[in-house]
């Protein structure tokens, strides 16, 4: 027998483009899950250089501080206007879509970059959320395939719900057991 | 029962203990401060004569290296089972591995000249996926490694051109001679990489030797001896040359050690190569395993007219010496051959040599992209930074504007891809080239990025995330990276082939 070998031509406009997809955005309640997450570290920054201005200021009172917070303080408002504004301007720009046989991800503000995982290709599909994003019901996603850690593909955001949904969709499209949480 | 199958776990041969002791020199002399640091430490805390201390020394540490080599060996043990190898093997942490037939992608073996005399030798199982070795079973009989890779052959998927009942006989695609193994040694990309430390440094010798004989005793003596500054100058291009000439000695007789008699065959769909003066290494690969397959040129190898290459299985995405099957060296005759073995008709004669005509250029805006990124904005910053402490002398970061202008392009020109139904061919490099070329169906996932500029005069990099790492193709259109991808997208879900 003569190996089997296909070679089938193919009208690459009929192909299913990613460009015609409805995209959907990540959950309404993701831009206050990562606002809270940069008003903690915020805080955690501003408690840090708070106690080590006092510090040198103590250590200094016999004469004048070599270090100039006026300057430190003037570079931490401006991180901390753009920790809060980047989630306003970074979430809406963040979309997911499920097709048939791949989930597409779509994200970035200076770089635009859109991923399709295949199905097929997925090894394993975990779901995880932080203590922050239960609070905001949103979860991860974080689906594996072969390649290390730069193959995977995490898609943040998602409404906890969704998050779970998908998850069970996935496995069963790789045909893996599925545990209800 | 199979051959292989033994339901009891047994020990490999007390010539293990070989393995061992070298095993444990090599993790002493990689680590050498951490594990000498506190015999050296006694030797410094003990009072006596400083011989007798070292020679006490010495006495503990081959004592204990000996006993730690027998305690691995007596803590081994391993079985065959109906459908893994099962290991056992630790002195105080305990573990057992098992080792899935249907998981192993190759079995390896390594004879070094004693276990070549003992018909021993030492099987290293490469599974996917796992960033090193998974396990290794160290002097066992050749007749066991036989059969566990006869055994390997038979677990394999059956693949739908594998209905027949064929078993061709093994071919050698390629093998090396002497010339051949001097050519590995003189292309060492290490030698080279001193000489081009060196390139830089020897033109300010000049300037810098006459203020350092000046002032250097040594070479006052030298002085006396009535040595000019040219001789002295040719002194150091002298022992410059020597050291060279050293290397390149020291990397010809590294490449004779590791690839003398190499051997490339193939049998029915598994790669082997087989090489080595005194260990002789025995590497396998299935070629439905390979991911990727690269034929590189380093500058020595494009004044050859030679290849170096390279077939990527599935890694955990570190490096693994495992995932890789290396082709030191082959012609350009040989290249085709090897690549058609692997890609068979899947993707018939995919021509990997750099200067193939059917290599397309990618966007020509990438030499002024890079060039601003790299070169117009570090070099404008740095200017104005630097103004104020150096004054005029600060233009000078300047320059590095035309030196990017410069690598941009060599790097723009190196690009190069083509690809048709089956596989995309990439060509890359910068003084040398690398030629990269895998399956659409191989592809885990695939991304567009464009950066705004990009966006705006609608072009993209495509991005192919593979079990072996990734291949970017930047500044092609956005239309042609988005047909490419929905494409290698629809290959991938509609082939019913086993990627690995």
């Amino acid at each position: 027998m003569t190996p089997m070998f296909e070679n089938l031509q193919l009208a690459t406009d009929d192909l299913p483009r990613i460009e015609t997809i409805e995209w959907q955005r990540m959950a309404p309640k993701y831009v206050y899950r990562r606002l809270a997450g940069a008003l903690l570290t915020l805080l955690f920054i501003a408690v840090g250089m708070g106690v080590a201005h006092a510090l040198l200021s103590i250590a200094a009172q016999g004469g004048e501080s070599d270090v100039s917070f006026g300057w430190l303080w003037l570079g931490f408002a401006m991180l901390a206007l753009l920790l809060i504004a980047w989630p306003f301007i970074s979430v809406p720009r963040m979309f997911y879509a499920v097709r048939q046989r791949d989930i597409v991800f779509r994200h970035g503000v200076m770089w635009h970059a859109v991923t399709a995982a295949p199905f097929n290709r997925i090894q394993h599909v975990e779901k995880s959320s932080t203590p922050l994003d239960r609070k905001f019901q949103v979860a991860s996603l974080q689906l594996y395939t072969a390649g290390g850690s730069s193959s995977d593909l995490r898609i943040h955001g998602l409404p906890a719900k969704t998050a779970e949904k998908l998850r069970m969709f996935i496995l069963d499209k790789i045909g893996g057991s599925i545990e209800q949480d | 029962m199979n051959k292989t199958e033994n339901k009891r776990w047994q020990r490999t041969s007390p010539f293990a203990v070989i393995y061992y002791l070298g095993r444990i020199l090599k993790g002493i002399a990689k680590n050498a401060v951490q594990s000498l640091a506190p015999l050296a430490a006694a030797v410094v805390a003990f009072e006596g004569d400083l011989k007798t201390r070292i020679g006490y020394a010495v006495a503990v540490l081959v004592s204990v290296v000996l006993a730690a080599a027998l305690a691995r060996y007596w803590f081994f043990r391993f079985r065959i089972g109906a459908n893994a190898v099962l290991i056992r093997e630790g002195v105080f942490r305990k573990t057992q591995t098992d080792i899935k037939f249907d998981r192993i992608q190759a079995i390896n073996t390594q004879q070094n000249i004693i276990f070549r005399y003992l018909n021993l030798v030492t099987v290293t199982f490469d599974t996917a996926g796992s960033s090193g070795d998974e396990g290794r079973l160290p002097a066992v009989s050749l007749a066991l490694a036989a059969s566990l890779k006869e055994r390997i052959r038979r677990e394999r998927p059956v693949l739908l051109e594998e209905h027949e009942e064929t078993s061709a006989p093994a071919r050698t695609l390629l093998s090396l001679g002497t010339g051949d193994l001097i050519r590995i040694g003189l292309s060492d990309s290490r030698a080279l990489f001193l000489l081009l430390l060196i390139g830089p440094v020897a033109e300010r010798l000049e300037e810098s030797v006459g203020d350092f004989i000046d002032s250097s005793s040594i070479f006052s003596s030298f002085r006396d001896l009535d040595i000019s500054l040219w001789g002295a100058i040719g002194l150091i291009i002298g022992a410059i040359i020597t050291l060279l000439l050293i290397l390149l000695l020291a990397s010809v007789l590294a490449a004779v050690l590791r690839y003398y008699r190499f051997t490339l065959t193939i049998d029915n769909d598994v790669l082997r190569s087989q090489g080595g003066l005194l260990t002789r290494h025995e590497h396998a690969v299935n070629i439905g395993k390979v991911q990727t397959l690269a034929a590189a040129q380093s500058p020595p190898l494009r004044l050859m007219r030679r290849f170096r290459l390279q077939a990527r299985q599935a890694s955990s995405g570190k490096a693994s010496r495992s995932s890789k099957f290396i082709v030191p060296l082959t012609e350009s005759a040989e290249l085709g051959v090897i690549s058609s073995e692997i890609f068979g008709e899947e993707f018939p004669q995919p021509d990997l040599h750099p200067a193939s005509s059917r290599f397309q250029r990618i966007d020509s805006r990438y030499v002024r992209s890079r060039t601003v990124a790299f070169g117009v904005v570090p070099a404008t910053i740095f200017t104005t930074l630097l103004l104020y402490p150096l004054g005029w002398y600060a233009l000078l970061a300047l320059l590095w504007i035309p030196l990017t202008v410069l690598f941009s392009i060599l790097l723009y020109r190196r690009y190069g891809y083509y690809f048709d139904d089956n596989g995309l061919v990439m060509r890359n490099g910068f003084l040398g080239v690398r030629v990269i070329a895998f399956l659409h169906r191989k592809v885990q996932r695939v991304s567009i990025v464009q950066s705004v500029m990009q966006k705006r005069r609608g072009l993209a990099n495509l991005k192919f995330y593979l079990a072996s790492g990734s291949v970017q193709l930047p500044y092609v259109s956005l239309e042609l990276a988005s047909q490419l991808r929905d494409f290698v997208l629809y290959r991938i879900e509609s082939s019913q082939r086993p990627w690995h």
